[in-house]
């Protein structure tokens, strides 16, 4: 084989490889976009890690649920007469937590800020606040509301209303006027007891544009987030 | 001259149509890879139109660049160091060096041809 010939397979060869890299590489960088930079990718990828954990951290509760789970079915076997009891039970308590989607007659509150004409230009009197909303929530309760949601949080146990900046915090999630809040009860006793002579919704109605209306079928949402207890367990009585 | 970038052309193509697949996360260091190649390309090219060229040079200058300019980017990245930059910085201007002597080749060929 001459020097010649040789050099050329060389050249050749080489040529090939680059362009297959080449190849290679424009079509990853298409696939990832192209140009992202450095500190925007280390940003997400932090991100990831971080929703990573969340996800595992999540996992590993779903597999404890279901190992309860397959617990309770263990002993449904076993006792099959009165399973259905526990069950019945089991989804009341689940009711009563507020971890099933509810449904019925009710009245559902708009709370919205009210605007006033100030030297020509709208102007609102006062932001919808934290204690607006309790108020308003604490009222239908004691009015008998057997569910409660505020812009689609359902209200629990545990539930926190309360400012952060100009959100108002539920259930962890930040939200602005207009506020909707749903309640399920006695259609006819929870509007009386909203609009009450000297009530909230007089009361709130001075600065705030609040407007009651029945309904026959309302749907109440589940709380999305979880339950977990870290510090209280049930009081162990003396049994000896 | 012809060669390489026959080569390529075909090297592109084959590799656009061929389901040829690099993990994302080593896209970095195939960037530097591919750029000292590119630089080795140069440099032949360079060589031979210099009559210096030499097959097992050019060829083991081609994957030890490479393979060097990867492996010193994965290290920069384990170590923390933007390696690759030194990279980046010593095959771009070898490229384009290599760039402006073949340029040059070929003017002076131009000019002495029009003379």
């Amino acid at each position: 084989m001459s020097r010649k010939l040789r050099a050329q397979i060389a050249v050749s060869l080489v040529s090939l490889i680059l362009g297959l890299a080449l190849a290679a590489q424009f079509k990853n960088v298409q696939k990832v976009g192209g140009s992202v930079s450095l500190q925007r990718t280390q940003e997400l990828t932090r991100q990831v890690q971080k929703l990573e954990q969340e996800n595992e951290a999540l996992e590993s509760q779903i597999r404890e649920y279901e190992r309860r789970i397959s617990e309770f079915e263990n002993a449904a076997k076993d006792e099959g007469q009165s399973n259905k009891l526990i069950y019945e039970e089991l989804e009341r308590i689940r009711m009563l937590a507020g971890l099933v989607e509810m449904q019925g007659p009710g009245v559902v509150v708009t709370v919205n800020v009210k605007y006033v004409s100030e030297w020509g230009e709208d102007a609102i009197i006062q932001n919808v606040r934290y204690d607006d909303l309790l108020k308003l929530v604490n009222e239908l309760n004691a009015a008998g509301a057997e569910a409660v949601a505020v812009n689609g949080e359902r209200i629990i146990a545990t539930t926190e209303i309360r400012n952060a900046g100009d959100y108002i915090v539920i259930n962890t999630n930040r939200y602005s006027a207009p506020f909707e809040i749903k309640a399920v009860g006695n259609p006819e006793t929870l509007e009386a007891a909203l609009k009450l002579l000297g009530g909230v919704a007089d009361d709130l109605g001075a600065y705030l544009h609040i407007s009651i209306r029945r309904d026959d079928n309302i749907r109440i949402p589940r709380y999305s987030g979880t339950l977990q207890y870290k510090f209280a367990r049930p009081l162990q009585e003396n049994k000896s | 001259m012809l060669l390489p970038i026959i080569g390529i052309l075909i090297g592109i193509i084959l590799g656009l149509v061929l389901p040829v697949h690099i993990p994302t996360a080593y896209s970095p260091y195939m960037s530097i890879a591919v750029l000292a190649a590119l630089d080795s390309v140069f440099g032949g090219i360079r060589a031979s139109l210099e009559k210096k060229f030499e097959t097992d040079a050019f060829i083991s200058g081609f994957f030890g660049n490479a393979l060097l300019a990867a492996g010193l980017a994965y290290i920069g990245d384990r170590l923390d160091v933007p390696i690759y930059l030194a990279a980046i910085f010593a095959f771009g201007s070898r490229l384009f060096q290599n760039f402006a002597m073949i340029r040059r080749f070929f003017l002076n060929r131009m000019r002495e041809r029009f003379r």
